[in-house]
């Protein structure tokens, strides 16, 4: 809905367009039959704006009601069992431990531990970003509030020691994104949950990709920095390193007890979260002090209701993948393929592009929600790893996060640099290219997120 | 109303935090009676707390359900909005409204669906694996929690037929920072 003022400027729509798109959606599904008929119908409920959970209940419902024999109270039925599993559970712990954490003391502790160790180097307090973007969002777990918690506090340094502003919102809106390919990461559960993968393995499967890319976003950063030869900071010495290094510590311990316990064996993933969730509240209010005991009751409330609306979305699409598969479209969809003759190389190429356009209108997790059930399959038939698949995805989701129209990283950006959305699309651009190249290499090299977890023996 | 409000942000907050903890004692519960410590040891292996996941599981579907409801009142559920975002005011007050309606269709329907549910299983005998609780007790969130999302939905339409607002949830929102500036509004 922030769109609505950045989007003001511009000349309004005419109700043209959305009448035509709804008659050229009934027209297709009329012609297309059951299937297609499904999905123009949740397109067109979609398209009115209204909550993805709602839209994809209702589609299910219509269908059922009129097309199928299936006694609607397993519609109810479905809505409580869907989310009734030890493993979604993970997302409400994550998303609590990581409200803990999401705080401007946090954000500022881990800017200036990356400021310490690379804030000499070209490109100085850029550099120091993305490193503070990758830690903060690992532990925060919110891409948004990366931007905003690292960006509010790091631009206004940047812009007084003379970067220009848009080399500094490149850097935060892109960096931001991190969060969900570095674990623990949020979309990961959900595609875990989607296709029944292990979240252990997905966890480390992201570990390499997620630093491979922090590097490569540090150095595009360093490369302009060069070329247009931007301010550098003074070395650091040992002694402020290790004493920033001890500040931020204890935030960033929080990684090392959910990779290291799952890795070791020590908890389940859903475990790991509940732990984490106990620890962060124990750091954030009896060791950083960032946080007191009346902030808990509104912390508590606000990752309930997020968690709620993401296990809402997760209830509603489960009864979406249960029409789909009672109507065996991944199946038909997979078949169709394999008579086509397409092997993995055109189809993950399809993926991509399919992901990337549906990245431009919706945002990750019912992404990975509404299309992981359907290319899961046919993924699977083809030979391709669950787990590189699910990286994949997950890459595809960053890189949607930063582009317009939707990306939910520019708009954040754009309220905290004061840049409209044209402008900052121009500033993002460099840093765009090298993700979208990272998401080619990603996807045709299975490599670089299958080595770890094969290396561990956890796959 | 107020008391609503409050019971609804007090049941989701609780059901948080109880989920949380039991969990948290739960592990630490397995590893310490692991360890050789006398009159310890025995009194913790006497504790049975197999029951733990599943009541976590119960508490957080509760907690989802609630939530939801909650959730509609501070406009934390996400949609596509890039169309009807662009239209013109009077075109897009006729969109919000449609979506408002129906969000209002759905959580009724499925909490009416919900109420036969529980109706047919409350006369039979089934109960819960682990807690041996009656089912028909822990699907009672599908209809409570859906006619409250519904009640939620028709308060969120009302104001907005008499003021024009919705609420709206700021996804980038950090505390303790101390440019109020900072707070995710666009420029």
């Amino acid at each position: 809905m922030s769109a609505v003022i950045a989007d003001a400027a511009r000349k309004p729509l005419s109700i043209k367009w959305p009448l035509g798109i709804l008659a050229a959606l009934l027209v297709i599904s009329l012609v297309g039959g059951k299937t297609a008929m499904i999905f123009c119908l949740l397109l067109a409920l979609m398209l009115t704006g209204m909550p993805v959970s709602i839209a994809l209940g209702l589609a299910v419902l219509t269908f059922l009601f009129t097309m199928t024999t299936v006694p609607p109270t397993q519609v109810a039925q479905k809505l409580f069992k869907g989310i009734e599993s030890f493993e979604i559970m993970a997302i409400p712990f994550f998303i609590l431990a990581g409200n803990f954490l999401t705080h401007g003391g946090v954000a500022k502790r881990m800017i200036d531990f990356a400021t310490s160790m690379v804030g000499h180097m070209h490109g100085g307090l850029g550099l120091a970003g993305v490193l503070a973007c990758a830690l903060f969002a690992a532990v925060s777990g919110s891409s948004p509030a990366t931007v905003v918690a690292i960006g509010s506090i790091l631009l206004p340094a940047m812009l007084k020691q003379g970067f220009p502003k848009q080399f500094g919102a490149g850097i935060i809106t892109t960096s931001g994104a991190l969060g969900i390919l570095i674990p623990p990461s949020i979309v990961m559960v959900m595609y875990s949950v989607a296709t029944n993968t292990s979240v252990g393995a997905l966890f480390m499967a992201g570990v390499v990709p997620g630093l491979m890319l922090a590097f490569l976003l540090g150095v595009v950063a360093w490369y302009r920095a060069r070329k247009f030869n931007y301010p550098r900071m003074d070395k650091a010495s040992w002694g402020a390193r290790i004493t920033a290094f001890r500040r931020a510590f204890w935030g960033l311990f929080l990684i090392v007890i959910v990779m290291g316990g799952i890795y070791a064996g020590l908890f389940t993933p859903t475990e790991a979260a509940a732990m984490s969730a106990v620890y962060s509240f124990i750091i954030a209010v009896f060791v950083y002090k960032d946080i007191g005991w009346k902030d808990v009751p509104r912390i508590l409330v606000n990752s309930a209701s997020m968690s709620a609306m993401l296990l809402y979305i997760i209830a509603n699409a489960v009864l979406f993948s249960f029409l789909m598969t009672y109507e065996n479209i991944p199946q038909a969809m997979g078949m169709w393929l394999l008579q086509m003759g397409f092997g993995p190389i055109v189809f993950l190429l399809a993926v991509n592009v399919i992901l990337l356009l549906a990245g431009n209108v919706m945002e990750p997790s019912s992404i990975v929600l509404i299309f992981a059930p359907i290319l899961f399959p046919v993924a699977v038939q083809l030979g391709i790893n669950p787990v590189h698949f699910g990286i994949l995805i997950v890459v595809n989701m960053e890189v949607g996060m930063c582009h317009p129209p939707v990306g939910l990283n520019l708009y954040v950006a754009s309220g905290i640099t004061k840049m409209g959305i044209t402008e900052l699309t121009v500033a993002v651009w460099p840093w765009l290219l090298a993700m979208l190249g990272f998401l080619g290499l990603v996807t045709y090299v299975p490599a670089i997120s299958l080595w770890l977890p094969k290396y561990l023996g956890m796959m | 109303m107020k008391y609503l409000n409050f019971l609804e942000e007090a049941l989701i907050a609780f059901l948080m935090t109880g989920a949380t903890l039991i969990i948290f004692v739960a592990v630490i519960h397995r590893y310490l009676s692991g360890y050789n410590i006398p009159g310890l040891q025995s009194w913790l292996l006497s504790l049975d707390l197999s029951w733990a996941q599943e009541l976590c599981v119960i508490m957080f579907v509760w907690m989802a359900k609630f939530g939801a409801a909650y959730g509609v009142r501070t406009g934390i559920h996400v949609g596509v909005d890039v169309m009807v975002t662009r239209l013109e005011e009077k075109h897009r007050k006729i969109f919000i409204l449609i979506a408002l309606f129906a969000g209002m269709l759905f959580t009724g329907l499925v909490g009416t669906l919900g109420l036969e549910l529980v109706s047919g299983m409350f006369h039979t005998e089934q109960v819960t694996s682990d807690m041996e609780i009656p089912v028909w007790i822990t699907y009672l969130a599908i209809p409570l929690a859906s006619y409250l999302m519904c009640f939620r939905f028709a308060q969120v339409a009302w104001t907005f037929i008499r003021t024009g607002e919705v609420p709206h949830h700021d996804h980038g929102h950090v505390d303790g920072l101390e440019d109020d500036d900072a707070k995710g509004q666009p420029a």
